[in-house]
């Protein structure tokens, strides 16, 4: 059994300040998430200007969520 | 690429309309609570989306798996649609038609497929909940030095030991630096996919306001650091699965 990779221990990359300093509010946890997914992406793909400040504060900081967001999303343009 | 960032990139000549709801009946809830043939048929229906939305998520994700086999893919998609299908159902009550019922319904064959993807991913992988290791170096306390440079890396790693949790840490570390997936990393744990990012959001929130005390980040009026939340999830303890040295 493998285990994690150990980064160089001597710094924290760029990416990993990136993500540790990421601005996720306003707050939206995942469920939240969830439940506004499917309305979400639908209003994007209606608007492509259309903004919600809580779910792209999530889907900024929660890399799973995202993922599935911008699956959704490409889903639908793709019908 | 984030979905957000995503959207400034969308172009208006490559929208199209959501999918229709051509297929399947017009009334997705009745036909599928309503017994009879028609509720069998919307049933092969609602298995068909599960299965088109779980291939989807899994053509996606497909360099993760460690078997990507035609094969393997195929038992993956059927696993991850019949659990969707599973979840949907349990949560058909709550529908309330804000979204086509096809888009509703996709999302959580995506959310299973995703999710069985990463735990396959990560199946064979022991997941190390480590403290920070970055060595605390004299260079770094000296105020003066950390403005030059690129030493916003020693004061986050600063920030990180004065202002976290050693759970937190932990967590962080995992999550944002290791790369362990939220889900996967839940499921060691014994937690779940929103207590984590709970935890996770907080310890930003608790970074960030240190980083702009010290100067390091703008006080941005729009969105000023939240407070330290009361609510400490970070005083969650790992459990013994969690693979802590």
């Amino acid at each position: 059994m493998s285990t994690t990779p150990r980064p160089d221990p001597a710094a924290l990359t760029p990416r990993n300040v990136s993500a540790l300093l990421q601005d996720t509010t306003p707050w939206l946890s995942c469920d939240e998430c969830f439940e506004r997914m499917d309305t979400y992406a639908e209003a994007l793909v209606h608007d492509p200007t259309y903004r919600d400040e809580a779910m792209a504060a999530h889907l900024r900081g929660c890399a799973a969520c995202d993922e599935e967001a911008e699956s959704l999303l490409q889903l639908l343009d793709r019908p | 690429m984030t979905a957000v960032s995503r959207d400034g990139q969308r172009s208006t000549t490559s929208v199209s309309a959501p999918p229709s709801d051509a297929r399947g009946p017009v009334d997705w809830v009745a036909a599928l609570t309503g017994g009879g043939p028609e509720q069998a048929a919307a049933l092969r229906e609602l298995h068909a989306l599960m299965l088109r939305a779980a291939a989807h998520q899994v053509w996606r994700m497909r360099q993760a798996l460690p078997d990507p086999s035609p094969s393997a893919v195929e038992v993956i998609v059927n696993q991850a649609a019949d659990e969707a299908m599973t979840a949907l159902l349990a949560k058909l009550h709550t529908f309330e038609g804000r979204s086509r019922f096809t888009t509703w319904a996709f999302k959580f064959a995506i959310l299973q497929a995703a999710t069985e993807v990463r735990r396959l991913q990560w199946q064979h992988r022991e997941v190390e909940l480590r403290d920070l290791d970055v060595p605390s170096s004299p260079r770094h306390e000296d105020p003066d030095l950390y403005a030059e440079g690129n030493d916003l890396a020693a004061a986050v790693a600063a920030a990180m030991r004065g202002v976290l949790t050693p759970y937190q840490r932990r967590i962080a570390i995992a999550l944002l630096v290791d790369g362990v997936p939220i889900d996967v990393l839940a499921d060691r744990l014994g937690t779940n996919r929103g207590a984590l990012y709970k935890t996770l959001h907080d310890l930003r929130v608790r970074l960030r306001a240190e980083l702009t005390a010290n100067g390091y980040l703008a006080v941005h009026p729009a969105t000023p650091p939240d407070p330290v939340p009361s609510h400490d999830t970070s005083r969650i303890s790992p459990t013994p699965t969690a693979g802590t040295p």
